[in-house]
């Protein structure tokens, strides 16, 4: 056993191989959305709460609306729907993917409010013609995909597989039906669910050569705030509620994401300020210009772009950071070349930080494509 | 250089006042930590692949709580410490090999350097105790990397998604009917399970085809196998697949009757077994065979052999 009992890794974050023996990069090659058609403005969603509750969540949150499913629409609709997008954007077909993971929180399918076996890749893998993949989904709350992508890029890293797509059909705007139901004022623990909104992303990974894609990605749960955000199946309607100790939450997820955003940018081998743009988890937008302020003081550097996208989708769990990035290649506003960070943070406390520059993924993206 | 199984413990609801999924889980993760003579700070990786559980909460993952609850690298991150990172892996019974699969590719490229994987399951419907065999029950892996040992070299999954209906759950909602008062539920979640006649043999039928293509992949032949150690311990599926593959019965590691039923515990209850009974120490070569919904079925090879 001595033999296997070597010396620990001198970093916090489980760090993904690039600089521990990849053989090979990985980069992003594909990102897919689908968002349902229709949309929830903030007006229409607190005029319905049971209670007068006077909160101004518009004016808290920066959330003007959000997308939520219609009839015959669920998580399975929603990460088939983005998998097949995704693969437009690609220059793979649906045999080329090898590994198939959806890490989405919410697995409805059919008549289950949450479907538990068969995993729902194997349904999403069928749907998109990619039989020959093997499959399976995991669960990491908000911090899903990022997951996701964390294991396929060590399986790429390896040589083990060259193509994997990792996909999330978010139907979560039940929370937020159940939880109008119940809160009564701005300190409501359900408050968080009334920011929730539904939306599918799914992402291509392939091998690249050594040394380019992913420049790093790398993990941790701080498993001593485990219990600041928890949901579970309702008992006031179908789909599930959450409970949120949002300050508290707030105030770790900044006192400790700042020695791991540095131990990332260190492992890179850059500053804050070469990040071009950086993408955090979408819950609010004063708390991410505060979680903003406290890494420029603590890290003395700025990104030169922090994206913020509430105000059209909310915040739609696992898929927020793959959302955003979508959104912003369509829009041409990621340059070739450009350094983008992705910053997940989520129940348990997760967190989760991947480094990468853009290339050509972007050509394929916006009105000249 | 190669993953290595530093411990096994499989464990029933038996001995535990209040047999939840989370506490099976614990207590499973703390007997392998105690055999393994680690500590919980050693572990860099923490995956759960249970799937039934009493409250069926959506987050936080439930590793994020057995890593609390065990006591695994908690508070802030100090520079020059390592953390543990956990997640929930879902493939039914299948989920211990995937796991498996995923910390020894981390093993050998040096991103953690201990793995732990834990499971549990509650029985998921309590209306009909009949309709599912589910024996509740914990599991806990540690995986380390050896210097000198091949370990697990090879898996393969592979899915047979036309028999995809024949085993089928999830949660439905059941309004409550008739008079509510102010403060009663409206309805509550229940699991449901549906599997089908049939099954149990169609469970064989694909792993006897997925594991033999394996080994043909591998230009290895059945009698290369010193020992399997195959989940689900079901006589339905382990008795037809034995038989067909022709494998003697002294090179099968049968769970101990407490652990049979055990479901995304099956592997290591196996595992615990061929420990146990000193066999797993004696095989060259191992084959891990699962079989589950989907229907999937996932293999990983176990070299004792100089890498």
């Amino acid at each position: 056993m001595a033999e296997t009992q070597a010396k620990q890794p001198d970093h916090w974050l489980a760090l993904g191989p690039p600089g521990s023996g990849g053989s090979w990069g990985c980069r992003i090659e594909s990102v897919g959305v689908k968002l349902p058609a229709q949309r929830l403005t903030t007006r229409d969603l607190m005029s319905q709460t049971s209670h007068r509750t006077r909160i101004q969540l518009e004016r808290l949150t920066g959330i003007h609306e959000r997308h939520v499913v219609g009839p015959g629409e669920n998580s399975f609709t929603l990460a088939a729907g983005a998998a097949r997008d995704c693969l437009a954007h690609s220059q793979h077909q649906p045999q080329d993917i090898q590994m198939l993971i959806s890490t989405s929180i919410t697995r409805s399918k059919g008549r289950y409010t949450q479907s538990f076996e068969p995993p729902l890749s194997l349904y999403v893998k069928q749907a998109i013609g990619a039989a020959q993949a093997a499959n399976f989904d995991l669960s990491n709350a908000c911090a899903g995909m990022l997951t996701g992508v964390f294991i396929l890029q060590g399986l790429v890293a390896r040589g083990e597989i060259s193509c994997g797509m990792v996909v999330s059909g978010e139907y979560i705007s039940h929370l937020s039906w159940n939880a109008a139901r119940q809160i009564r004022s701005l300190f409501s623990k359900q408050l968080a669910s009334l920011t929730l909104g539904d939306a599918g992303a799914a992402v291509i990974v392939e091998r690249a050569p050594s040394g380019t894609g992913i420049d790093v990605i790398g993990f941790t749960t701080l498993a001593e705030h485990s219990r600041l955000c928890l949901a579970f199946p309702s008992m006031v309607g179908p789909g599930a509620q959450m409970y949120t100790k949002s300050r508290t939450l707030q105030k770790v997820a900044i006192d400790d994401m700042a020695p791991l955003v540095a131990e990332a940018i260190g492992e890179a081998g850059i500053d804050l300020a070469d990040i071009d743009f950086m993408i955090p988890h979408q819950t609010s937008a004063r708390a991410i210009r505060a979680g903003t302020r406290e890494f420029v003081r603590r890290l003395g550097a700025r990104p030169k772009h922090v994206v913020v996208n509430l105000e059209e989708f909310g915040n739609t769990s696992s898929t927020t950071l793959f959302v955003a990035l979508h959104k912003y290649l369509e829009e041409q506003r990621i340059h070739k070349g450009d350094r983008v960070m992705l910053l997940a943070l989520a129940s348990g406390i997760e967190i989760g930080i991947a480094i990468f520059t853009v290339d050509s993924q972007v050509d394929r993206y916006g009105h000249t494509h | 250089m190669g993953t290595r199984i530093e411990a096994a413990s499989a464990l029933t609801s038996h001995g535990l006042r209040k047999p939840t999924a989370r506490r099976l889980a614990d207590a499973a993760a703390r007997t392998c930590l105690a055999h393994a003579g680690r500590e919980p700070g050693d572990v860099d990786m923490l995956i759960n692949a249970g799937i039934y559980r009493e409250d069926n909460m959506g987050e936080p993952a439930l590793a994020a709580l057995i890593q609390e609850d065990i006591g695994a690298n908690l508070g802030q991150p100090p520079i020059g410490g390592h953390g543990t990172f956990s997640f929930d892996l879902l493939n039914g019974t299948c989920g211990v090999i995937t796991a498996i699969q995923i910390e020894s590719g981390l093993l050998d490229s040096g991103v953690i350097r201990l793995g732990a994987i834990v499971t549990s399951d509650v029985d998921p419907d309590h209306r009909d105790p009949g309709a599912v065999l589910l024996q509740p029950s914990g599991g806990a892996m540690l995986l380390g990397r050896d210097e000198k040992l091949a370990g697990f070299t090879d898996f393969s999954t592979e899915t047979f998604p036309e028999y995809d209906d024949l085993l089928a759950s999830g949660l439905v909602w059941q309004k409550r009917h008739g008079y509510r008062g102010p403060r009663q539920a409206a309805g509550q979640h229940e699991m449901v399970i549906e599997c089908k006649p049939g099954y149990a043999a169609r469970l064989a039928d694909c792993a006897e085809e997925a594991s033999r293509r394996f080994l043909r992949r591998l230009g290895m032949g059945w009698g290369e196998i010193d020992l399997v150690v195959p989940a689900p311990s079901s006589p339905e599926f382990l008795d037809a697949l034995v038989t067909r593959l022709g494998v003697p019965g002294d090179r099968v590691a049968y769970v101990t009757e407490d652990l049979e039923g055990a479901y995304t515990t099956g592997p290591i209850a196996a595992l615990q077994a061929a420990i146990r009974s000193g066999r797993l120490g004696e095989a060259r070569t191992t084959l891990m065979l699962a079989a589950g919904a989907g229907i999937t079925v996932a293999l990983a090879l176990y070299r004792q052999t100089p890498s």
